[in-house]
């Protein structure tokens, strides 16, 4: 393969590891009169990011032969008819500077993006001082800061050059809430907050962080941020929409983060288990994520055309999801601005090409080929431990492990099929291959394949771990980071190429990536590391000596709404509801008729929505059933995306239909009234129930304000039900499950309106 | 609690804006914030990319793809041609769907067509649509729309979010993006499925959805029945002056927890509880049609009275425009025959045809009708051979993207012409001397080519109307800046007024 950009004289934006050849040193020297007075502008930072978005449209990598590129040293000093864009012997009569400052014939143009004065000036400073290239800091291996050993110290640097200090830590009970919820997506019991708000252990919230870490809750928590990378689903998500088996995938994620899989063979089973030597079944079923593309059966579809779409989805999301890179221009054409030839993204593609399920799924629940695996979690870890006796099995054991296996289900698993040629496809259009055949290949200017990488979907995986592969452990890392901090250090967390934003800590995201690598890929670890700093613990309150609204600088501790699954698991585990079952098939919570008719095939087995009854309805929501077509409403009201491409991170937004669900979804009027009746059962008054309620949801005693606001509200609902008590019947009539039908009707009916108002409330439904 | 001046002041000014914004019914759009500083508004003109002709948008969807052979693509040439194998070089070696096998032979419509008088020479419609036919003389009815995509699923995608795989906003979201909404009691972009009598095909939510964009921009569902809005309506047993209350407590908890943080997320979800409440009298208002006049269900027809049938929803959709919705959209489902066309397209048609001439007529005569733009049409269109054995009953039409109809009316589109030319057997698109667009001359995305008009093209010539630069309303996600129209699209000059 010919290399996009030839390293040969060691200036290039992606080729080259280092930045200063004596070409440049010299380069440098010339430059120096110039330089002595002119500020040198970061080119990672401030020069490559105004050349990739304003420039490199027309003079990037996607360039013709004999165009101006901008992309590296070599390019921009080539003399063209006469002429230099940047003149090496004399920078202040380079020919760029006179265009960028040409008021009527501007470079860019008018009608493309123009620059704006401090990026004219930014430009202007970089080339006359010596006009130095280095690579995009992504392509870069991470380095270490020697000088820093934590995170804080990175953080504290940072605060300290800008006149400031970490705020306060958060009170206990908050950061126990806070913890809690980060790390399993559940707030803490409160049994648990008594015992540690009670402690004279100055570690007890340490040791509070290790046990949310063994909890199962955990898994479960970070599954559910995997599951919308890789777009998680249990339909086809095209045409019909029909069922397919996947969901002991989604079982297998969980226990993978519980058992705190390395996460080098967690990427590596996903990608190539079934490729491993003597797979196991965990090994296997983990490729269900080469399977997870949407597929389609639809009337007419031409084979050859969704061979191609489905590996366009696969090459596409393992960029999102691994590279934080969009790859998706390269299907088309050579990258306008990431190192990405359209040779290479069908290299890429190559990998997938010859997997052996047919590109039409012939609405199947099981396409070939598929695997049988445990029906639930509960089975799958018995699985294992059988398994893991050998032959060493009583006969009991025996026949239990014989019950297991006749109850599985099926999932669907990559294996390799007979070879597909791969070829480049002119504007990524199927009827038009073009060329030699393709052998699967990397990415030039990202890591090397390792040399004894088996050129298939192993040998994709090893690169990925590899350990100078600058850009999975960054990617990754980052999303934790996210998950806690509630925004990355990347804020583009799905773009980390020339496009994507410049990190607000770049040594400090080095540093965790490095500490990933070199601790054996450890997850719980970097989570450990992150909850326990002082940037996490910090008070969160906004600051009014710093104008700092998104929180770059870190100056005060994580807040953000809550995910859509959050809010619905805390409100049925503050209830008391939630049913602890783990794994199996997808359950279908209660949501309005006609939903999945309205939108549904004739002949779609997903047209109609039968809800499920019993405790199933109250499983966490990392179970509930995800048609991609159409979603359960309470998560795609609260931003949840629909699974049918890569969701790096979601959006938060503020919308009136999130308030009328927050205060009249049945489940929470249910889970609401199942509150009430605990709570009024006792002998206490208003003002320490209204305190208990704010225990239970909030993790502290309520303030004055919350206490007349509830107190009153109380009092106006009761004295609206004691005047048509019948209201107050029909109230409690939702839901399913038994009332208890001791307690006073208009009594359990207004706690049941107080209850779902603190339930839709900010300390409820908040992190902070 | 302590007064403190400095966190009040803040307090004000955060507010200030957020309800500011939200009072100029920009709180969610764009464009404000992508024109910079050499914009500048004009009275009643909005915050757009140039002066708009339509103010608000109803498109009327229909999905599987109307047959133009048997609704607007008159061809009475085709009978010569019946039963004939389809000539190769009218083919020109287009691509068919794995479900036409065999010969493919021509199948002229069975259905009489009528010339009417529009204000070009007239226009052929057929039997199918009478009421339609008489306001012809609105609509601009386009022949050449095009596509490449020649599966539902990618073609539908493809129309309604500029890409054949799933993933990017929908128009809908797109539009909400960039106009906001005028109407702080009812969502910006509203969606209705109508209910047919054919639901043999899909929607997806991505139709509607916000793709990368945020997801406050998706467009809301309007069912039809009991509960139009998913969970508008208080429990059973709460009355709305309860809900009142409900919301002083959680204000007040809010507030308080707001003075404790600072987070202005705070105000913005303070205001979403009030619209919520807002929309929960709003909705059964806009859905009351009891003050709905004698004449109004003389032009809809009594099927209006029904909930969810087409005609209900688009005397909904008046009501949702005349009270500053500016994005609505209906589906409707059905209109893939690929057999018993017979009885199915007619059936289609019924659905249909009256609650279009109704909705023209009713914007022409509150005088909505000049900045309301509507558009009605399918993913593509259908083939000039048949499906299934030749003339049989249960014949039916593949699907065929090289060229189909759609119509506009409204905001800013020339009315009563018809627009573009197709082949005599329907199956090409011709240019301005009437010679076939085939082989290199074949439309693409890639150029203009003027009498035809690709899906790219129409998307912008949509935007173009309600005064969005299609070039110009992007999104940046993962390091580029989307567009609904990807990197393609021409505002179609010739349509406009």
């Amino acid at each position: 393969m010919k290399p996009l950009f030839p390293p040969a004289l060691g200036i290039s934006l992606f080729g080259a590891r280092r930045l200063y050849s004596s070409f440049s040193v010299f380069i440098a020297l010339a430059g120096v009169a110039a330089a002595a007075k002119t500020p040198k502008p970061d080119f990672a930072r401030e020069v490559l990011p105004i050349l990739s978005d304003k420039c490199f449209v027309c003079h990037g990598p996607d360039a013709e032969a004999d165009e101006l590129k901008l992309t590296h040293y070599e390019e921009a000093v080539r003399l063209r008819d006469g002429t230099q864009a940047i003149n090496p012997e004399e920078f202040k009569d380079s020919l760029l500077l006179e265009r960028i400052a040409d008021l009527e014939d501007p470079m860019p143009p008018v009608d493309e993006k123009p620059l704006i004065e401090s990026e004219r000036e930014i430009l202007e400073n970089w080339v006359l001082s010596g006009a130095e290239y280095a690579k995009h800091w992504s392509f870069e291996e991470p380095q270490r800061d020697a000088r820093f050993n934590s995170v804080d110290a990175f953080v504290k640097a940072d605060l300290r050059a800008n006149g400031l200090d970490f705020s306060p830590e958060a009170d206990l009970r908050t950061l126990v809430r806070r913890a809690s919820l980060v790390l399993t997506g559940l707030p803490p019991d409160a049994e648990s907050m008594e015992v540690i708000a009670s402690s004279q252990d100055p570690y007890a919230f340490d040791t509070f962080v290790d046990q949310l870490l063994q909890s199962e809750g955990y898994g479960e928590h970070r599954a559910r941020y995997w599951l919308d990378a890789v777009r998680y689903g249990d339909t086809a998500g095209l045409a019909r929409d029909t069922r397919r088996g996947l969901y002991p995938y989604r079982d297998w994620v969980i226990q993978a983060f519980n058992d705190n899989l390395p996460i080098d063979q967690f990427i590596t089973w996903q990608l190539a288990g079934d490729l491993l030597p003597d797979p196991s079944l965990e090994q296997q079923v983990a490729t269900g994520y080469v399977r997870m593309n949407p597929t389609t059966n639809e009337g007419g579809s031409i084979p050859e055309e969704f061979q191609a779409k489905n590996n366009f989805d696969r090459v596409e999301n393992l960029g999102t999801v691994f590279l934080g890179l969009s790859m998706q221009c390269a299907r088309c054409h050579t990258h306008k601005y990431d190192p990405i030839s359209q040779t290479e993204y069908f290299q890429l593609l190559a990998f997938f090409n010859n997997t052996a399920e047919k590109p039409l799924d012939g609405y199947k629940y099981d396409l070939p080929p598929v695997e049988k695996a445990p029906r639930d979690i509960a089975d799958w870890k018995r699985f294992k431990q059988l398994k893991s006796l050998g032959s060493t099995l009583s006969g009991d054991q025996v026949l239990e492990l014989a019950e297991i296996e006749c109850r599985m289900s099926t999932t669907l698993v990559a294996e390799e099929g007979d070879p597909r040629e791969t070829f480049l496809l002119e504007r990524g259009d199927y009827l038009s291959p073009s060329g030699s055949p393709l052998q699967p290949g990397v990415i030039d200017a990202i890591g090397r394949m390792p040399n004894d990488a088996p050129r298939n979907r192993l040998g994709l995986a090893q690169w990925l771990t590899a350990p100078d592969n600058p850009l999975v452990a960054r990617v990754l890392v980052n999303r934790l980071w996210q998950q806690v901090f509630g925004v990355g250090l990347v804020r583009t967390p799905e773009e980390f190429g020339l496009q994507g934003e410049h990190p607000t800590h770049p040594e400090l995201l080095d540093f965790l990536a490095l500490e990933f690598q070199s601790s054996g890929w450890d997850q719980k670890a970097i989570l450990r590391r992150l909850v326990l700093s002082k940037a996490f613990r910090q008070s969160s309150a906004r600051r009014l000596d710093i104008d700092d609204p998104e929180n770059r600088l870190y100056a005060r501790g994580p807040s953000f709404r809550l995910d859509a699954e959050v809010i619905r698991d805390s409100t049925l585990f503050a209830a008391g509801v939630l049913d602890p079952f783990m794994g199996g098939e997808g359950v279908k919570p209660y949501q309005p008729p006609g939903m999945w008719e309205s939108i549904g095939h004739r002949k779609s087995n997903t047209r109609v929505y039968v809800p499920d009854t019993g405790p199933k309805v109250y499983r966490r929501s990392i179970y509930v059933y995800w048609k991609r077509a159409s979603p359960h409403p309470m998560m795609t009201i609260f931003d949840a995306p629909n699974r049918e491409s890569a969701c790096a991170g979601r959006s938060r937004t503020d919308t009136p239909l999130q308030s009328l669900a927050l205060l009249n979804e049945p489940q929470r009027i249910y889970s609401a009234r199942t509150l009430a009746e605990s709570m009024v059962d006792s002998q206490e008054t208003d003002e320490a129930l209204v305190n208990v309620l704010f225990e239970t949801l909030a993790g502290r005693e309520a303030n004055q304000t919350e206490q007349i606001a509830c107190v009153s509200l109380l009092e106006k609902t009761k004295s609206a039900y004691l005047a048509d008590p019948s209201l107050a019947e029909s109230l409690l009539e939702i839901g399913e499950g038994q009332r208890n039908e001791t307690l006073d009707p208009v009594e359990v009916a207004a706690w049941t309106q107080v209850i779902v108002a603190v339930m839709a409330s900010d300390p409820f439904i908040l992190l902070y | 609690m302590e007064a403190d001046p400095i966190r009040e002041h803040e307090l004000m000014m955060t507010r200030r804006q957020f309800f500011g914004r939200a009072r100029l019914g920009v709180g969610t759009a764009a464009l404000a914030g992508l024109l910079g500083p050499a914009f500048s508004a004009g009275p009643n003109q909005g915050t757009t990319h140039h002066r708009s002709r339509a103010k608000r948008v109803i498109y009327l969807f229909m999905e599987g793809g109307p047959s133009q052979h048997d609704l607007w693509d008159y061809k009475p040439k085709m009978r010569e041609f019946a039963g004939a194998e389809l000539p190769p070089h009218i083919r020109d070696g287009q691509r068919v769907t794995g479900m036409s096998k065999g010969t493919l032979k021509v199948m002229p419509s069975e259905y009489s067509f009528s010339q009417y008088e529009n204000h070009d020479r007239g226009i052929w419609v057929s039997e199918l649509l009478p009421h339609t036919a008489k306001v012809v003389k609105d609509l601009c009815v386009i022949h050449s729309v095009h596509t490449e995509a020649i599966n539902h699923d990618p073609a539908i995608t493809y129309i309604q979010t500029g890409s054949q795989i799933p993933g990017r906003p929908s128009l809908g979201a797109w539009l909400s993006y960039g106009l906001g909404s005028e109407n702080s009691d009812l969502p910006s972009y509203i969606v209705m499925h109508s209910q047919g009598t054919q639901q043999g095909t899909s929607l997806f939510g991505r139709l509607w959805g916000s793709g990368f964009i945020p997801s406050n921009h998706q467009g809301v569902i309007f069912r039809g029945g009991e509960e139009p809005v998913l969970y508008l309506n208080n429990p059973k047993g709460v009355l709305r002056s309860q809900r009142r209350h409900q919301l002083d407590a959680l204000a007040a908890i809010n507030q308080e927890h707001y003075r404790d943080f600072g987070d202005p997320g705070i105000l913005a979800r303070l205001e979403q509880h009030e619209m919520a409440y807002r929309m929960q009298a709003a909705v059964p208002e806009l859905m009351d049609l009891s003050e709905e006049s004698g004449s109004t269900w003389k032009l809809y027809g009594e099927k209006a009275r029904t909930p969810g049938t087409f005609e209900a929803c688009c005397l909904n959709a008046r009501r949702l425009a005349e009270r500053g919705v500016r994005n609505i959209q209906i589906f409707h489902r059905g209109w893939d025959q690929h057999d018993n066309l017979r009885t199915e397209l007619p059936a289609q048609c019924k659905d249909v045809d009256r609650g279009c001439m109704a909705l023209i007529t009713d914007l022409k005569r509150r005088g909505m009708l000049e900045d309301t733009l509507v558009v009605w049409g399918g993913e593509f269109g259908r083939t000039a051979y048949s499906q299934g054995e030749y003339g049989s009953d249960s014949y039916g039409r593949d699907h065929h993207p090289r060229c189909f109809t759609m119509w506009m009316a409204g905001g800013g589109i020339k009315g009563g012409i018809t627009y573009g030319q197709t082949d005599e057997l329907g199956y090409n698109i011709l240019d301005g001397d009437r010679n076939p667009l085939v082989g290199e001359h074949q439309p693409t995305k890639h150029h203009f080519t003027p009498g035809a008009v690709h899906v790219h093209d129409l998307n912008a010539t949509i935007l173009h109307l309600l005064g969005i630069d299609h070039t110009k309303l992007t999104y940046r996600y993962q390091g580029r800046d989307f567009r609904l129209t990807d990197v393609h699209g021409h505002v179609v000059r010739d349509l406009l007024a």
